[in-house]
């Protein structure tokens, strides 16, 4: 597994002036807190984000934005008041806490507490801006130069789009007892994908990555070529494939992005709040078989430099490693700090929010599956007739069926242990609770993704990573056109 | 907010715009949006959250001249910011000229001028059919609403045994544009939404479904009672749900799923994808790409519509639009780029938010209601398929390939016999769109889509059973 390893030296660095002083901040809290919450939390947030694009040649998208707000919560029992605003001013922040006190009607407010600073645990990537390290120009000549690279690798290459981003969050916390916890997040991401054509013939290809890191280490080196020759690669394979079967079959998934199918049909389910509901098809399971012997499935946000990885949650949990799957028994649920209350669980590290406006919800991190025995080879020449599929698109599960769905965009049918031939995009849509008690072979291969995953929920985006060992599932349905 | 409120986001636009050209800016223009937005949700009869938000924002692009290296042209460059201080809007104008400045020239860049101003008849019609924010709704109906939307579902039947909840939502928004050439315009709208989603059956046998409505104002919602019958009703008739046999057949799509086929067809018309050879339609104007019965428009003006505009993302004046005329493929979506390019009228499609780049939209799209009932399309369709969910992303905008998960009933002899699920349907857009056999007559207004139910002919069904 890459980036196991932590950062060698841990800077502190201040949080970023917002104008709001922790006098401010407490007062808040005193007005929004009444007596009976069970929890109360401030979220002051600053993000700067850049991002240069090209298409046709040029880099002709070139933006930024800069937002910072603040949003107040106050929870009680199984409700919560929140109030979000970006108006910073002290009368606009007295009216927010009030209206995040609506939920309660107690007149009592808890005793006025001072803003102190609270355990920071680790420290997991470097803390602030990911884009000092790089110029806008040097951004420019990168695209500029994976856009000739791309157009050199093949003729075929009519159009090449190529996008470098990053962004740098800034996150201080005030807990209901005045702890602030602060974090600094950078996150980076380049994508290039290619529009091929042959015979009148158009087929795209794309690859991208990514994650907690500065943004020289995407410029220099070999990865952005990497990527680009993946996405040719990728559009190339796609002219000459055949249209998938329809109808169940035997699958291979390839190592890293394949791990989708854990996010999908394993993790969203294990999610606290559909369990506490009972809403999830999971829900009442913990100590069940729901997987092969042989399969442990975690969740761990504090992997180094991850792209779902955090310092803690956006509760001020510490991230750690989440046992989901253990051997193929059901062991664990992802929490925040409400649900695991109201289970009377410990919270995990898992309560996230995409931004100071939205809800915290309990998310996954990182999900992925340990590494088993099979050598990756056996595992293909076993499939006597089947799809081995690398590459995905998206997924989405319908929770409380536990039907769910992923579409592949590298995918092979394999006759008698060989490649026959690249298939077209399929979806593949299996049962998320029985799913995993059909593996018959886990490879010894286990990848991360290489950091392009946003996962949404409520309408909520939130970066995360999957990782999977080569794996085969003797049964899953293939959504071809050719019946 | 009040007209006092307006003039002040009208008079950030205009600052700003001027600190742009102060900074060397060729052109520039700018948006601000304000939005306050409420929302309740309920579950079990009790109160779950409360939730209310207060926001505004700026966004600049600004054009420069560039002539370096023998290249010449108009390059820009756009940024946002929250800090809407004079030090927060100096600081963007500095930010975007600067950045403008590494950004490359394109000899097609159209600058912001010349839009047409909307005429004084325009604001007078859009205010009359756009109430201003604070009667958007209120926030105990909107509360009373969701209590009574969830009681109602679970109410309907002993067999709904769970619920995820009611939600109840009503907000406004303001957009003020300016352009460096004068133009200087806002307007307001508003939206309402109830929805509620509950669960029948337990363990492995659960089913969950929902129902929801969503309209400019609180007292243009449906009723409560019906939207949470409607979600109780749909739940109940998944429960026994298996699968079913893979195969060739008819699939008839109801409309709150049928809408998705209308929005890969305008991802497909979109100006931008054409220019960049992503679309699976690039090549089609003016062919026929579905049956002659079929036509399809995009309406920025339309007395129900959340998708209304009084102008574009760049000022450009909006009227009605025919993207499908019996059957042929008439139009393209464009902003005054993709306009230029494809020579073509600007379309008045610029959407635009506050970060990011400009993109193309629809407004509202509108397909023209078929003849049959759905009881009479089950009976043209004899054997085949209706759905009523789908989920997944399986759809290639390059080549129109499409394959996506499904729920639904199976129908045989003309008539629904079981409800299915674990299942997908496949097939190309191009056949889909060519394959469609009947148009429901039961058209039905999803905010800023009407579609009715559409049957396709030839669709691939994959599943166990």
């Amino acid at each position: 597994m890459q980036n196991m390893n932590k950062p060698e030296a841990n800077t502190t660095v201040s949080p970023v002036d917002t104008g709001i002083s922790d006098s401010t901040l407490a007062e808040m809290l005193h007005a929004m807190t009444p007596a009976g919450a069970d929890d109360a939390d401030l979220y002051v947030q600053h993000s700067e984000s850049e991002s240069l694009a090209l298409e046709e040649g040029r880099v002709k998208h070139v933006s930024s934005s800069t937002h910072q707000g603040i949003g107040a919560r106050v929870i009680k029992g199984e409700a919560a008041g929140q109030a979000y605003t970006d108006r910073l001013e002290h009368a606009a922040l007295m009216d927010a806490a009030r209206a995040a006190r609506a939920i309660a009607s107690d007149a009592q407010s808890r005793a006025p507490v001072a803003v102190h600073t609270g355990h920071q645990p680790h420290a997991l990537y470097q803390q602030g801006n990911p884009s000092t390290g790089a110029s806008m120009a040097g951004r420019k000549a990168l695209l500029e130069r994976l856009d000739s690279y791309a157009r050199s690798l093949d003729p075929r290459v009519k159009q090449v789009f190529a996008n470098v981003s990053s962004s740098f969050t800034d996150i201080r916390i005030v807990r209901m007892d005045g702890a602030e916890m602060h974090d600094a997040r950078p996150l980076v991401r380049l994508n290039i994908s290619v529009v091929v054509e042959q015979n009148g013939k158009r087929e795209t290809g794309s690859a991208g990555g990514g994650g907690r890191f500065g943004l020289e280490r995407m410029i220099e080196g070999e990865e952005a070529e990497r990527l680009t020759r993946e996405a040719v690669r990728l559009a190339l394979l796609n002219l000459d494939a055949i249209a998938a079967p329809a109808g169940p079959m035997p699958v291979v998934l390839g190592p890293g992005w394949p791990g989708i199918l854990l996010h999908e049909a394993i993790g969203h389910g294990l999610e606290g709040d559909f369990n506490r509901k009972g809403t999830s098809a999971f829900a009442g399971r913990i100590g069940q078989q729901v997987a092969s012997k042989g399969v442990t499935v975690v969740d761990d946000g504090s992997i180094a430099e991850r792209r779902g990885s955090l310092n803690f949650d956006d509760e001020g949990t510490p991230t750690g490693r989440t046992v989901l799957i253990e051997d193929g028994i059901l062991t664990g649920y992802l929490q925040d700090r409400q649900n695991a209350r109201l289970m009377g669980m410990q919270p995990t590290g898992n309560g996230r929010r995409e931004s100071y406006a939205h809800p915290v919800l309990p998310r996954m991190t990182n999900t992925f599956m340990l590494a088993g025995e099979a050598s990756p080879d056996d595992i293909l020449s076993s499939l006597d007739r089947g799809i081995y599929a690398v590459n995905f698109g998206g997924g989405q599960v319908d929770i409380t069926s536990g039907k769910f769905v992923f579409t592949t965009s590298e995918a092979y049918l394999v006759e008698s242990g060989k490649i026959v031939a690249p298939v077209k995009g399929a979806t593949l849509i299996g049962d998320g609770p029985s799913v995993l008690t059909r593996v018959s072979m886990i490879g010894n291969d286990l990848e991360l993704d290489p950091g392009v995953g946003t996962c949404g929920k409520d309408g909520q985006s939130v970066p995360v990573g999957v990782g999977l060992p080569t794996l085969r599932i003797d049964e899953l349905t293939i959504g071809g056109s050719e019946a | 907010m009040s007209a006092q409120g307006m003039n002040d986001l009208q008079a950030l636009t205009a600052r700003l715009i001027e600190l742009a050209q102060k900074n060397g800016a060729h052109s520039a223009d700018a948006l601000t949006v304000a939005d306050t937005s409420d929302a309740v949700r309920v579950r079990h009869g009790k109160i779950e959250s409360v939730e209310h938000e207060d926001s505004r924002g700026i966004g600049l692009r600004a054009f420069v001249e560039q002539k370096e290296n023998g290249k010449q042209g108009l390059a820009f460059a756009s940024a946002s910011t929250s800090d809407l201080s004079e030090a927060g809007l100096a600081r963007l104008a500095e930010q975007v000229i600067g950045m403008a400045r590494i950004s490359e020239p394109d000899p097609d860049a159209v600058p912001p001028l010349g839009a047409q101003h909307p005429d004084s008849a325009q604001m007078t019609e859009w205010k009359q059919h756009h109430a201003s924010a604070e009667h958007a709704w209120n926030i105990e109906a909107a509360r009373d609403a969701a209590l009574q939307c969830e009681a109602a579902a679970l109410g309907y039947s002993e067999r709904i045994s769970n619920s995820e909840g009611a939600e109840s939502a009503f907000g406004g928004m303001r957009v003020a544009y300016a352009s460096s050439d004068g133009f200087a315009a806002a307007y307001g709208k508003t939206s309402a939404s109830l929805s509620v989603s509950v669960i029948a059956g337990s363990d492995d046998g659960m089913q969950r479904d929902y129902a929801w409505d969503r309209q400019l104002i609180g007292q243009s919602l449906r009723g409560p009672e019906d939207i949470g019958r409607e979600a109780a009703e749909r739940t109940i008739n998944r429960l026994g749900a298996g699968g079913m046999p893979s195969g060739s057949m008819p699939v008839i799509y109801e409309p709150r799923v049928a809408t998705s086929l209308l929005g890969h067809l305008a991802s497909a018309v979109n100006g931008r994808a054409v220019l960049q050879q992503r679309s699976f339609l690039g090549d089609a104007l003016e062919e026929g790409i579905f049956p002659d019965f079929v036509n399809i428009a995009d309406d920025p003006d339309h007395p129900e519509g959340l998708g209304n505009r009084l102008f574009d993302g760049e000022g450009s004046r909006c009227s009605r639009l025919q993207l499908i005329d019996e059957g042929r493929l008439t139009a393209f979506l464009t902003d005054r780029y993709a306009a230029g390019r494809l020579k073509v009228t600007a379309g008045g499609h610029a959407r635009r938010g506050l970060t990011g780049d400009i993109g193309i939209g629809t407004s509202n799209l509108l397909m023209q209601a078929g003849t049959l009932s759905q009881p009479d399309m089950l009976r043209e369709i004899g054997n085949g398929l209706l759905v009523c969910e789908l989920i997944g992303f399986g759809v290639n905008g390059v080549t129109g390939d499409y394959s996506r998960g499904a729920s639904g009933y199976l129908i045989e002899n003309g008539e629904i016999t079981r409800p299915v699920h674990e299942i997908t349907i496949a097939g190309n857009l191009k056949d889909m769109f060519r394959g469609i056999r009947h148009i429901g007559s039961d058209l039905t207004w999803f905010g800023s889509a009407a579609v009715p139910s559409i049957a396709i002919d030839g669709m691939t069904v994959a599943g166990q059973g």
